[in-house]
Formats: structure tokens, sequence, C-alpha cells
């Protein structure tokens, strides 16, 4: 087990740096200097103002020098200067971060809260009308487009009956209450496709579990139904279910851009998405390769721990 | 004639200054008639008013970015020698009178005394050097602000309150220049947290900033301006900016009375929404904040007179295709008119006579596409992407420039990647639009000076006469005389098309019933001497 | 939202207990059509699975014959016309500019179709070859390429996708080459999860006595890989791409959305739907019909790809 974790970490070392060159190519790749763009129309012809900014931004050195720099600086935290804003690119990913892991765990959360139920149901009951209705309706759910869902419930919950805000954010730590009534819409569009892709897995685990030998010589042994389902299936059905609903989490944290544009959600996905857009470059940077260091760390921690709960199974 | 009379329209002395502010209490009292309902209760000092608007300013420092009078709450903070009024006229601010010499290359500014910025420090001729000189850099300044102090050679002190701008060129007009874009004042002592924590000299200072999210600003209690009766401005506690994109989602926050104003509305619901909700809200109609128009590109391509010697018949094909009156529909829902020059008819600098663009006439169009050199090209239209009016007028400038017969395509960026289009040459047409300018030369200098930096990299537009027209308006004392060449220089405008005026772009801005004394200026401004939200406040 | 990649990650070691005792394979060509005739009437047992085929036939009927069932240019405004409800000339009504929507809904769709097959199709077309090869190979090789397709696979949600058409519009891309670019990119997340797959079942079969026995009757490895690992891996590819499909029209649907797909005036269902917001009141069908088609769509092969699972995994014989 040590082992096979201290090789995963190791292979860790690679992946980054994959993730470091395939960022740093994508900015270097794109047409636009970024003194063209800061310059300003008076300034692009003027060769001293150019000057002033290629040296600011370290632009008169060769590639592999400032991808070096770069990767050295980031790795202390240091990611330069937001070319828009001008503050630490720390500091507006600091400001994104927090937002959108509010919104992704409050969404992840919810739709757990639902599937996992809805699904033990459906597959306890297979084939009864709960368990059709059950697969109907989470069919449909990974069907939806996510921001044609927030529309919609834009168009119903704010306009039509305005039970609650269309758009913004309240931080949780400055007034709890508020923030629910502007994270309900967000966490419901999220939540929907979440929760139908979590039922169907669920139901399918429990199948599965349910199909095993062991439950039928629980069962011959006299253990009740409940008991059974409770105590056995259901916890080795949630191995599956758990560990990827972290690897979903690890996802959402940069697929909530369109959600976060729809609901004006001060989160990352939208810095960035903004960033990319104004060529921001140092926050591009910045932003992919946190959210994807993120991302490769929990993928590392959900393999982990799927290993450490069925170790039969050893992912390769 | 006497001196008074001699002077350039924008040149006060004390005593013109006080007939005018006298006049501006006399027309806030009987004046618009909601302005006149507002004046009639007495003002509460009291109240955060939450305004939602279409865009946020990219970064704190107010020299190295725009900060648009119109969109961005932050132009709650900023201030400077001069100010305008709801009328968009050049009135007093930090600076009490200006004057300037007989050849127009020294104006002389005489600041207030006691003016403060938001941090205690003291406003003095000093401050005001130090900070032209920061915008002069061409490393830190915006380029709009840049280029309104780019004929600035140098400021000297004359003593503590008595500041004089020595300029490379004669104009007339600096002074009006400095308002819009505002070439703002920041506290000397704040540079090193100019992107952090911004020190300014307006009505409201800065209190925090959540980029995307909101902007907060609280009340600067040592604000010089008082209102008609002395007390002292702003009403308001504070106020929190709410960038909503999309004009939409902006609506339904006002609607929903999550927010208390909003600065623009969608022309689509504009139409319905006076009739169905004028009851519960306010709305003040905007009618010109800007005007747009499409451009040629006459640095290379089909259009260019280095290239085509049919350039000028093409552009006229070109503009025989547009169908002025589908914009007016279609885009603008019949708000605002069609636009024949830069000016619409609620600004002074309106002209009535300007000679027409070529009139919609598809067919004529067609004609000249047949027989002209480069009739078979293929065209692009780009237009930025930003807001909603000009990339839906390329989008339906494009189908009527194809249903006239030409080959077209159409692309809409975000402006750096029109810039890099821009520089390369790399299009033909483009639907854009320009804010309203306090001065004309703000302008037409700025477009159509072939020595213009934003016309060589747009427009590539060469006239010497007009060239020699604008240098006399901008030194022409007597407005009359200044309008008609302006009006000269539309007509020619008209008749050569660099470009093609399309319309001017109105504005609707909404707001609960509780905000009281709330005007915008006629081009939009949402806080100006004496109006706006510096006179606003919240009722119930 | 790359649900299906985590999805078949923690499947994959599930699919790779396979029993070893298992017979000979016969002829692939025989083996083929009774496949077929076997999934035909499996299909009709699924009831999912022939609303799926249904609704897809439809789907594909409409989008072949969309230039003959099409009743406008899409591209074609008449700004008179504008909102108008649906009549006889206009099936579904006009949008904002006076096009008509019911045009654009198909000219739309067959695009989108298009790619979004094209794209599954590029991944199928090298993922299968890299995860045979490695799973072949083994040894270090395998070991570096599956790190590399990690690496890829590290990029979350929509973010790459979003990098790469940026990429795309910089270098002025024309509009097919546009499309070009999303295919070659979808594609190419597809990939991994293909890979994995081709590769998994490549180690299976390595193990097996009768790629022993041909070894040893002096075939070469790469011909037996192709000849006996194929037919086994394609059923469960299939599977994986019809949900693929569902899932890639949604990215699709999601980056017009934010306005990073073709540009105006192509038809497009997201960047209809996100134009239509501003209708929502006056006029919400412009806003509720590309959404609907959108739903429509992935709905269709979820459906189908639910029957084909039901059929030919062979876990699930039980259901």
């Amino acid at each position: 087990m040590l082992a096979y974790t201290l090789r995963r970490i190791v292979y860790l070392v690679p992946v980054v740096f994959v993730l470091t060159v395939v960022v740093f190519a994508f900015v270097e790749l794109l047409p636009g200097n970024i003194v063209d763009t800061l310059a300003g129309s008076e300034g692009v012809e003027d060769p001293e103002v150019r000057r002033a900014l290629e040296e600011e931004f370290g632009l008169d050195q060769p590639v592999y020098v400032r991808y070096g720099r770069w990767v050295w600086r980031a790795a202390q935290g240091d990611f330069g200067y937001s070319l828009i804003t001008r503050r630490p690119v720390s500091v507006e990913l600091m400001s994104g971060i927090p937002a959108t892991v509010y919104l992704a765990l409050v969404g992840i959360g919810l739709s757990m809260l639902i599937a996992v139920p809805l699904g033990t149901i459906a597959a306890v009951k297979r084939n009864a009308p709960i368990d059709y209705a059950a697969q109907v309706t989470s069919l449909v759910g990974i069907s939806i487009p996510e921001f044609w869902f927030a529309i919609l419930c834009v168009l119903l919950f704010s306009l039509h009956l305005g039970w609650l805000p269309s758009s913004g954010y309240v931080s949780p730590f400055e007034d709890p209450l508020e923030s629910v009534k502007y994270l309900i819409l967000p966490a419901m569009a999220v939540a929907v496709r979440q929760a139908a892709y979590t039922t169907r897995l669920t139901r399918s685990s429990m199948l599965d579990e349910m199909n095993k030998e062991y439950v039928d010589t629980a069962r011959a042994m006299g253990f009740s139904e409940r008991k059974v389902i409770f105590k056995y299936t259901l916890r080795n059905a949630m191995i599956p279910t758990v560990t990827i609903s972290g690897l979903q989490l690890a996802n959402l944290l940069g697929g909530t851009v369109v959600l976060e544009s729809i609901f004006a959600w001060p989160g990352i996905g939208r810095a960035i998405f903004e960033a990319i857009i104004q060529r921001d470059y140092p926050l591009i940077q910045a932003g992919v390769l946190v959210l994807g260091v993120i991302v490769v760390v929990i993928n590392l921690l959900v393999d982990l721990t799927y290993s450490v709960l069925n170790p039969r199974v050893k992912l390769s | 004639m006497s001196d008074e009379a001699k002077r350039p329209a924008f040149v006060q002395t004390r005593r013109a200054f006080m007939a005018t502010t006298t006049a501006l209490a006399g027309a806030a009292a009987i004046g618009l008639p909601r302005l006149a309902r507002g004046a009639q209760r007495h003002p509460k000092r009291g109240g955060v008013l939450r305004f939602a608007t279409r865009d946020d300013t990219r970064g704190l420092d107010s020299h190295r970015n725009f900060v648009y009078y119109v969109s961005h709450p932050m132009a709650g903070t900023t201030g400077g020698l001069l100010d305008f009024n709801g009328r968009m006229e050049p009135v007093p601010a930090i600076a009490t009178e200006w004057d300037v010499s007989k050849d127009l290359k020294t104006w002389t500014f005489k600041l207030r005394r006691g003016a403060e910025f938001h941090n205690g420090e003291s406003i003095d001729a000093e401050a005001v050097k130090w900070n032209y000189e920061r915008i002069m850099d061409p490393k830190i300044g915006h380029s709009f602000t840049r280029g309104v102090l780019g004929d600035l050679e140098r400021v000297s002190v004359d003593d503590k309150y008595t500041v004089r701008c020595h300029l490379k060129n004669p104009s007339a007009i600096f002074a009006a220049n400095l308002i819009y874009y505002p070439a703002n004042l920041m506290a000397p002592g704040s540079v090193d947290q100019a992107d952090t924590h911004p020190v300014g000299c307006g009505p409201f200072k800065f209190k925090s900033w959540k980029r995307h999210d909101t902007t907060e600003l609280e009340r600067f209690e040592n604000f010089w301006e008082t209102d008609a009766e002395g007390n002292a401005l702003p009403y308001l506690d504070g106020l929190i900016g709410y960038p909503k994109k999309e004009d939409r989602v902006r609506l339904t926050a006002l609607r929903t009375g999550e927010v208390d104003l909003i600065d623009n509305m969608a022309y689509a619901d504009a139409a319905e929404f006076e009739s169905n909700y004028g009851k519960d809200f306010n709305t003040w109609e905007v009618p010109h904040v800007g005007t747009a128009y499409i451009s040629f590109n006459q640095k290379n391509g089909p259009f260019s007179a280095k290239d085509n010697p049919d350039a000028h018949l093409l552009r006229m094909a070109a503009a025989h295709a547009i169908d002025h009156e589908g914009i007016h529909q279609a885009i603008f829902h019949e708000r605002g008119a069609i636009a024949k020059g830069f000016y619409s008819k609620s600004s002074p600098w309106y002209a009535e006579d300007i000679e027409s663009w070529p009139e919609y006439d598809p067919d004529k169009a067609r004609a000249i596409l047949k027989k002209a050199n480069g009739g078979d090209a293929t065209f692009l239209i780009v237009a930025q992407d930003s807001y909603p009016y000009m990339h839906q007028s390329a989008e339906i400038a494009h189908a009527m420039l194809q249903e006239a017969g030409f080959k077209i395509s159409l692309e809409i960026h975000p402006s750096p990647v029109l810039r890099e289009k821009y520089q390369k040459g790399d299009f033909h047409l483009d639907s854009s639009a320009n804010s309203y300018r306090l001065d004309p030369d703000a302008w037409y200098a700025r477009a159509l000076m072939s020595t213009s930096p934003d016309n060589k990299l747009r427009y590539g537009y060469e006239s010497e006469k007009i060239d020699q027209m604008l240098v006399a308006a901008k030194v022409e004392v007597d407005q009359e005389k200044r309008r008609q060449i302006y009006r000269d220089v539309d007509s020619l405008v008209n008749k050569d098309l660099p470009l093609l005026y399309t319309h001017y772009v109105p504005l609707l801005q909404a707001g609960s019933k509780r905000v009281q004394g709330y005007q915008p200026a006629f081009a939009g401004p949402f806080q100006y001497a004496g109006g706006g939200l510096r006179t606003t406040w919240l009722e119930g | 939202m790359d649900d299906l990649a985590v999805h078949d990650r923690a499947a994959a070691p599930a699919l790779a207990q396979v029993p070893a005792q298992v017979p000979a394979p016969p002829p692939r060509l025989r083996r083929l059509s009774a496949a077929l005739s076997n999934a035909w009437y499996e299909l009709r047992k699924s009831k999912t699975g022939l609303i799926g085929f249904a609704m897809l036939a439809v789907l594909f009927a409409a989008c072949i014959a969309t230039p003959v069932i099409a009743t406008h240019d899409p591209v074609r405004q008449n700004y008179r016309e504008r909102l108008v409800p649906p009549s006889e000339e206009h099936y579904l009504g006009t949008d904002r500019l006076g096009r008509d929507i019911y045009s654009r809904l198909l000219w739309g769709g067959r695009r989108l179709v298009t790619i979004s097959l094209l794209a599954v199709a590029f991944g199928l077309a090298i993922g299968v070859p890299y995860g045979v090869l490695t799973g072949y190979v083994g040894g270090g090789v395998d070991t570096a390429a599956m790190r590399v397709v990690d690496g890829l696979l590290a990029f979350p949600g929509l973010l790459l996708y979003l990098l790469i058409v940026t990429l795309a519009r910089e270098w002025k891309l024309e509009g097919f080459y546009n499309d070009l670019i999303l295919i070659f990119a979808l594609g190419f997340a597809f990939m991994p999860e293909v890979a994995r797959l081709a590769r998994g079942s490549v180690l299976v079969e390595k193990q097996r006595e009768y790629v022993e026995a041909a070894r040893s009757m002096g075939e070469g490895g790469l011909r037996i890989a192709l000849r006996e690992i194929l037919p086994n891996i394609v059923s469960p590819l299939i599977v994986n791409a019809t949900v693929r499909l569902g899932y890639v029209i949604l990215i699709i649907a999601a980056l017009s959305f934010l306005g990073l797909g073709t540009p105006p005036p192509t038809p497009d269902w997201g960047a209809d739907l996100s134009a239509a917001r501003d209708y929502m009141e006056t006029a919400p069908m412009i806003a509720i019909l590309p959404g609907l088609a959108i739903c429509y769509t992935v709905l269709a092969f979820n459906l189908f790809g639910d029957g084909l699972r039901d059929i030919l995994d062979p876990r699930l014989v039980e259901r």
C-alpha cells in the first residue's frame, strides 16, 4: 500500500509538469502581444513605451527563461500581477476560489441528499413504479443543459414568483441567511445534473452489490432485509459513489463557468473566463494551473481512498 | 465688445461662476418635472443605494484605468479640476476659476481652498502637478486620459493654490477636456495603494472592491459641494455598485428589489417597461449616451484609396446598402434617433442643416458593386462584443450588405482581439460607437485628424481639408462659429464617408420609487455638479 | 462536467475482472452479423433503447433531410417580421432579427450532430490504437503514455475547451476550421477513456491461451491484437461512444452559450439560446425551443446508450 501511494505521488510530478507546459504554451501561442494591448493606441507606435513594457514583463528574454522563471515563482506562490487590475494574481484567485468551492460543495451535497436515497430505493424496489420514475427523471436530468435549466429557474422563481434573487452572491460568513437565498438557484442548477448522475450510479452500484453472493448468504442466514441493505450492501455500494462524487467535485471546480456567468457568481471559473477574454495572461496561467493541481491532487486522494476501501481492486 | 464677451465659451470669471450656480439652483427648482417633484420633498441624509451597472472598472488606479461615468460604480469617487452639470456644461470643481492666455497656450487654474482628498491630504497646486505628470507618463496613463492631456507640455506651480498648464499648441478647449474623460486627481501620498485602495476627491470614497461582484463606496464627509441651502453633499451614506453585464439580469434585480437603480435597460424591455411597471418604478430617459457608426478601413483593402481607385465609390455603395430605419426599429426599438452627425438634438452642438449621407438604395449599391473595382472582393465586418447594440448592429448591417450584393462575413471579438485586427488592417468595416463628448474636439480630432493615433490605428483616414477645419475649430473662441465648423466637418464626412453615422445611443435608467432627487445627466453620467447621485436620497 | 471519464475510471477495474475461462472466439464476420441480429432482438426488449432509437431515427432523418425540409434560409434577416409567433409561413415563428426559427433549429442541429459524431469518431480513431499499442507494448512506455493522458485529464471541466477554442479563434480560423479544432479538442478529450478501455482489454487478452497459441504459430503481435482484441472491445466502446455523444453536445452548446462557438449569423442552438435571454418575457418560445432541442438530442443518445448497455454489457445480463 505504501509503495502504491508513493508511486502515485511520484506520478504527480510528470502530470503537473505537463500541466505547466500546456498552460504556459497556451499563452505563448496566443497571437496578440501583451505590449500591444497595454500600450494603447498612442503607445503602440512609441518605441520607448514598448521597451518599457517589455522590460516590465520580461518579454525580452527567451522562452525557456521565461518559463523557468514563471515556474520557479509559481512554486513559491508568486504568480505575478494581473495585467488588468494590477493587483497580485493570488489576490484575484483567492477572491474567486471560496465562492466556487462553496457552490460546488453545496451542490454536490444537495445532489447526494437526493440521489443516494432515490438510487437506493430504486435499486431495492427494482422495476416498481418508483424505480421507473427514478430512472426516467435521472435520464432527463443528465440530458438537460445546465444553463437552460438555470435560465428557466430564474424565469420561474425569480421573475414570476419573486421568491429568490436572480443573481448575486453573499458570503456565508457575512450573512448566512442572505447567503442561502442567493445560493439556492445556482446550487439547484448544479445539483440537478449531479443528482441525476449520482442516482444512476447509486442504483447500478446497489444492483451490483445486491447480486453478489454474500447477500444471498446473509439472507439465508436469516438477517432481516433491512439489516442486509443498510449494514452491508449500501455501505459497499457507497464506495464507488462517494469516490466518484469526490471526482465530480474536482471537476465542478472548473466546470461552473456557465452557471457563474448566469448568476453573477464571483467564482474562479468566471474569473478565469473573464481573464481569457481580456487576455490577462498571468491570471489565466495561474488560475488554470492552480485548478489543475487541485484536480490532480483530489483525483489522487480519491484513488487512494478507493483502493483503501476496496483493497481487492488495484487501480493500475 | 467687452472683455467678458471675447472670452472663450468655457472660460468663466468668478462673477460668471456665481451667476451659473444660482441659475443652476433655480433650474433645479423649476426644471424637469421629476426633479421638481423631488425637490419639493425635503432630502433626507442617510441610506445606502444599491446600483446595478452594466460594467465595472478594470482596476482601481484611475490614471491607469479609464473610469466611465455612466457604468462604472468607481466613478462615484473621481473628481478633478472641473466638473460638469446636468446639461454637460463645464463648471468649477476643485478649480474655482480658470483663465487662458491670449495665445491660448497657457491655462491658469485657481484652486479651491480647503479642498481635501479622501484621506485628508489637502489638494494644492503641487498635488495637481504631480497628478498630471503621472497621467502623462506613457507607462502609466491610460490612453484616453493621456490623450486629453496630449497638448500639455509642462505644469508649473505659481503658489499653493495656483496651477499653470503650458500647452504645446494653442487650444481653446483644454479646460473642458479635463472633465471627460476625467483627468482624475488622486492623493500623491496614496500612490502605493492606487491599485488596492485608491484615494480620490469625489463625493464618495472607496470602501471595498470585490471584482465582478460589488463595489462599495461611502460618503466623503468633507466633500466641497453643498446644495442650494448649504447642506453638505452627498446625502447618501453610501453606494454599492453591482456590475451585471446582462441587461436582463440587471432588470430582474431591479424588479425583484435586489437593487434600487440600474444604469441601462435593454431596448426590447424598455418599450414595455414604462407601461407595465411605471407605477412601481421611476424611469429616466438618457437621450444621448453615445453615437453609433460604421467605419471603414482606409489603411488597406478595397475601401482604401491607396489600394483602390474606386474606394470612395465602394464606400458609397456600402452606405446605400444600410437601411437606417431598419436599425432604428430592430436594434433600438424606435428609441433614440437616427444620426446624421455626431451630436443629437439634445446637445448644444447639434446642427440642423448637416448634409446627409447617401440614402438607402440597395439597387444602387448593387449597381455600383458590379462596375466598381473591388466590388467582388470578400469583405469582413467586425464588432466588439461588449455592448449589445454594437454587435447587433453589425449583425443587421451584415445582412443588409449581403442583400445588396456584398460578399461579406462577420466576426465579433473582445477588444484585445479587435485591437490586433486593427493593427493588422485585417477587417473592412467596423460597427462601433463613441460616447458623448463634452467638447466636439475630443471626438472629431480623435477620429478624423490625420495625425491622431486612434485614426491611424482604426481608420487610416487622411483629409487635408478636415485637418485644416479641425485645427481652426480648436482655436476658435466663438461657440457658434465652432458649431458651424463642425457642422461642415460632418457634411464632409457624410460625403467622403470615412465613417457612416448610424444612430444615437439612448439609455433608459430605472429605479425604485424610493430613489428621490435623482436625474442622470443628459448623456448618462450618474453623478455630476448639482445632481445625479450627489443629490439623491432614499425615501422610506 | 467530466463525469463520464470519472465513471469509467472507477468502472475499469470491474470490467477487468472478466472470468478466466472463455471459449475461443468464432470467426469475425459471422460473429458480427450474429451480434447485430442479436442486438436488434435485445433492443426490442429494452424499452429505453427502443425509444432512444426512435428518437435518434427522427433526429438523423431531420438532419439529413434539412436542406429539403427547411423552409427558409436560416441566416436571412427580415427585420420587419421580428418575433412573429408561429404561423403557416414560419412554423415556429421568427427570432429577434426576423429569421425563421424552424429552419435555424434544423440547420443548427445538423451542424451540431455532425460535429459531435466527428469528434467522437476521432476520439475512437486515435484512442483505440493508442490504447492497444500501449497495452500491448507494456512496461515503461505504457506507464509514460498513461501519465501523459492523465496530465490532459487534469484540466477541469470546460476550461480546457475554453483555452482551445480561444486559441482557435485567435489563429483566425475560418468557420470550417474552427469547427475542426473543436472536433480535435473534443475527440482528444475522449481519447483517454477509449485508450483505457482498449488497453484494459488488451491486457486481459494478452494472457489468453489462443493468443499464445497463435503466437507460437508465428503470427505477428499486431495482427493478433487487431483480429482478436478489437471485436471484444467494440461493445463497451459503442456504449461509451453513444453516451459520450450526449456529453459532447452539451459541451458544444455550453461553449456557444458563452459566446465561443461559431460566430453569428450561423445557426447554433447554444448561441441562439443565449441571445434569446433578453426576450424571455416578451417571446419566451425563442428561449425555450433551442434548449428543448438540445435536451431532446442528448436524451435520445442517452436513452439509446442505456438500451445498448443493457444489451451489450455482459455484466448486466441478469437485469
